[in-house]
């Protein structure tokens, strides 16, 4: 396999959107693993203001944490942060959330067009190799608004 | 109409209606309005939902995991009961970008089997389709139903 950017640009580029001023990130507490070759992988701790009543975290932050480690994949994938906006999400629930623990989520961008990308991955308790919810989504490429490493932030 | 619209000043303040014992309803700052007998479920945007801060959408995660709330509250209140189910796959459509505002979401059994039940949701700002999402609960035994989230208020 050929890769034209090292794995450290895809990283930072990673950092600039993700790991900054993003405010669901932040209240997340979501971190890039890693990403690589249109391989995405992103954590969230346990967190009490998230959870379902039962002490575990609420399926709705695993759902969204699937969807943002989708975009992440497919931002590798694409080798850029041009804007992308998601048109579908399966997501199958195949067990509840342990309590108090945190989430893993690992995606892949399988393949995509010049309009669409289509993607596939995994959901975790971090720490735990059996799946928690298979996720499979696609989204639309060159959405609305401006590319997210654009430096251009006042335009939103 | 009946009174339990209130305003909403911001998602961690929320006045809940619903559940509010779960951290999470509150973090999506969730309410709900009876008009003419149906009962609406509304979310205001909040900078903790955003998706695309630069464009300013909601999140896709935060606008299906309203959907999964809602078509959970109104299956519980159909069936009568005091737990949350809980859904075993959901399928999200986003057919138009949900820019901040507030969400109205209207939920619909389609069918309630034996074994499965669907309900679709719809997601509406300003009158205009921004989502449905379609959720699958087993309701029979052995279902993962009621390991969703604890008793809903009413």
């Amino acid at each position: 396999m050929s890769h034209m950017k090292p794995e450290l640009d895809q990283a930072a580029m990673a950092k600039a959107f993700f790991g900054s001023q993003h405010p669901l990130f932040n209240a997340f507490g979501i971190d890039v693993v890693a990403v690589v070759d249109a391989r995405a992988e992103m954590t969230m701790p346990f967190s009490e203001t998230l959870a379902d009543g039962h002490r575990a975290l609420h399926r709705g932050t695993l759902v969204t944490l699937l969807d943002t480690t989708c975009g992440l994949a497919i931002f590798s994938a694409l080798r850029s942060l041009r804007p992308i906006a998601t048109i579908d999400l399966r997501v199958d629930y195949l067990r509840a959330i342990p309590a108090g623990s945190g989430l893993r989520a690992v995606v892949e961008c399988i393949g995509w067009t010049d309009s669409v990308a289509f993607v596939s991955g995994r959901g975790y308790a971090v720490g735990d190799k059996m799946p928690l919810a298979t996720v499979t989504g696609s989204f639309a490429i060159d959405t609305l608004g401006p590319a997210f490493d654009t430096t251009d932030r006042s335009a939103a | 109409m009946t009174g339990l619209v209130r305003p909403i000043p911001d998602c961690t303040e929320a006045a809940m209606v619903l559940v509010p014992a779960v951290p999470f309803h509150r973090f999506l700052g969730m309410r709900e309005e009876v008009v003419e007998g149906e009962t609406r479920y509304l979310m205001d945007f909040c900078e903790n939902h955003v998706g695309n801060p630069l464009i300013r959408t909601f999140h896709g995660g935060v606008l299906a995991s309203f959907g999964e709330v809602v078509a959970a509250t109104h299956l519980a209140r159909s069936l009568a009961r005091v737990e949350l189910p809980a859904c075993s796959t959901l399928t999200f459509d986003y057919l138009r970008p949900a820019f901040a505002g507030t969400i109205c979401a209207v939920p619909h059994i389609g069918r309630a089997g034996r074994r499965i039940t669907t309900v679709s949701v719809q997601l509406r700002v300003e009158n205009k389709l921004v989502c449905i999402g379609r959720f699958l609960f087993p309701v029979g035994r052995g279902s993962l139903g009621g390991s969703a989230c604890p008793a809903v208020g009413t």
